[in-house]
């Protein structure tokens, strides 16, 4: 069974479509590359996966719990970092870290080590006693990404985790998200190409709210290409969007 | 409720870092004091004029400190409590859809009956503290004041009108916050919450215009009207019941609109 499954999905605001009809599929341990351009509509199926909004059409299940119906147990399993890292400013991230640690229900015996492990793991520990408001930009995204990993959810859904970060971050991050692999499933989105020919072995290209393309990147490659051996997946999703 | 509690203690541990909270307090204080000092002075001055034409020309109340002092500095502090609400309710919800944290809150597992009850919990709290910064004034008038009768208030009397006045602001507050669950502006919140309450607590006045069986729905209906006994240390049970009722219904509509997102 895949971890996270999506059938013909869309969501309308009003008049304009946002997402139509979005169909694709996540196995368990796999990591996905989530890709379009600006107003794609990738925002809007990532927060529909979490549960921020409701489908206009379709279904969307993880880890088998349908999003609209049973809220409460797939929200339990899903560590979120929106396209805002979600952050009260005038905490220390110490404080915020233990807010959402509570919030995840996280048992209160191992709620210090696991703080603990995600600010380790995403290298905050020097600056868990600062105000979030003080921290520079790169900071900040980092301790977004802490927060969508505290209680180790097994499927976590990244909306641009490297925005932000200096390249020696990026680098950083994107090891970090590779080690998830196998034991996290991950929905990761990004404008950063190659980021994604590094990190996924999988990817979601849409546009105007439709997939146009889905599939392994060697063989989008092979498909796209022609007769150019190495085509990059900048030029892929060039031709693919540019409709 | 592990979580609710958890949402308290952040909206406490956040008022307390801005110096929204201590601008609040010393606006309460400031203005309480003054009120307090004039109330003070009226009662002086009615002891000399019961002392010059007797105690027989002088109104009931200017008796004891109780009544002449306490009475009509709750009913100032009432009004204060009123313009203070706004400020401190206005970013309970508001906020975290300015700030995108509304995002967190509704993406972890945790039901919106835990948010709006954390939330409500660490407005009580704000409120509960300025109100209870005012209890200065009672224990400065123990200390220096003196009866015949041994202490110079009554405080059991004081206390049930501090009841009273927590109650008060228990009620502003979930007003307020279910204003704030409305709106993304903090601003837009706080001017409307001010004025749903202000009409609301003079509501009384309007029914003055109008005949018999509407007049006494319509006085029934106002906070002014209701604050009467419980503002002079009585257990009014009818108003506790009143004010109670527009508590749950507050958080009721506030657990509503949190629900609702869901649906948007």
């Amino acid at each position: 069974m895949p971890m996270i499954e999506v059938q013909n999905l869309t969501k309308r605001y009003r008049e304009r479509v946002a997402v139509d009809a979005l169909n694709f599929s996540v196995a368990e341990g796999e990591i996905l590359g989530f890709l379009g351009p600006n107003g794609a509509g990738k925002s809007t199926t990532m927060k529909i996966l979490t549960g921020f909004l409701p489908p206009s059409e379709g279904t969307a299940k993880v880890a088998g719990f349908d999003v609209f119906e049973q809220p409460l147990e797939v929200k339990r399993r899903i560590g979120y970092l929106p396209e805002t890292p979600p952050l009260y400013p005038e905490m220390t991230v110490a404080g915020y870290l233990k807010f959402v640690a509570e919030l995840k229900r996280v048992p209160g015996r191992g709620l210090r080590a696991e703080v603990e492990r995600v600010s380790g793991l995403t290298g905050l520990a020097d600056v868990m006693g600062r105000v979030i408001q003080n921290l520079s930009k790169g900071y900040k995204q980092r301790v977004g990404i802490a927060q969508a990993l505290l209680g180790s959810p097994p499927v976590l859904i990244l909306d641009e985790p490297t925005e932000g970060l200096d390249p020696a971050q990026r680098a950083e991050v994107r090891g970090l998200i590779k080690g998830l692999a196998g034991k996290h499933t991950v929905i990761l989105s990004t404008h950063i190409l190659p980021e994604v020919t590094m990190t996924c072995e999988k990817v979601l290209i849409i546009n105007q709210g439709r997939v146009v393309a889905y599939d392994q990147i060697r063989k989008l490659a092979k498909v796209h290409g022609g007769k150019a051996e190495n085509v990059s997946l900048e030029e892929i999703f060039i031709k693919l969007t540019a409709a | 409720m592990r979580t609710a509690l958890a949402i308290a203690r952040k909206e406490l541990s956040i008022y307390f870092t801005t110096p929204w909270a201590y601008a609040v307090f010393t606006a309460m204080l400031a203005v309480s004091s003054f009120f307090f000092v004039n109330s003070l002075f009226d009662f002086q001055r009615a002891q000399e004029m019961a002392r010059t034409y007797g105690w027989d020309r002088i109104p009931q109340e200017f008796r004891n400190l109780t009544d002449g002092v306490m009475v009509p500095f709750w009913s100032t502090v009432v009004m204060i409590t009123l313009f203070v609400v706004p400020f401190l309710s206005m970013r309970l919800f508001a906020e975290e859809k300015r700030n995108k944290t509304f995002e967190l809150l509704m993406t972890a597992p945790v039901r919106p009956v835990e948010i709006v009850l954390g939330k409500y919990l660490g407005g009580l709290g704000i409120i509960t503290t300025t109100l209870g910064l005012t209890i200065f004034f009672p224990v400065l008038l123990t200390v220096f004041g003196k009866a015949d009768s041994g202490s110079a208030l009554e405080w059991s009397t004081v206390l049930l009108g501090y009841g009273g006045l927590l109650l008060w602001g228990a009620t502003c507050m979930a007003v307020g916050m279910f204003i704030s669950s409305l709106t993304e502006s903090q601003m837009v919140a706080a001017l409307v919450t001010f004025a749903v309450l202000l009409p609301w607590m003079l509501l009384q006045g309007l029914a003055q215009a109008t005949e018999e069986p509407v007049r006494s729905f319509i006085s029934y209906l106002s906070f002014g009207a209701q604050l009467q006994g419980l503002m002079r240390g009585v257990l009014d049970l009818k108003a506790i019941v009143f004010f109670c009722s527009v508590i749950f219904f507050s958080l009721l509509l506030s657990h509503r609109t949190v629900e609702a997102q869901r649906w948007a």
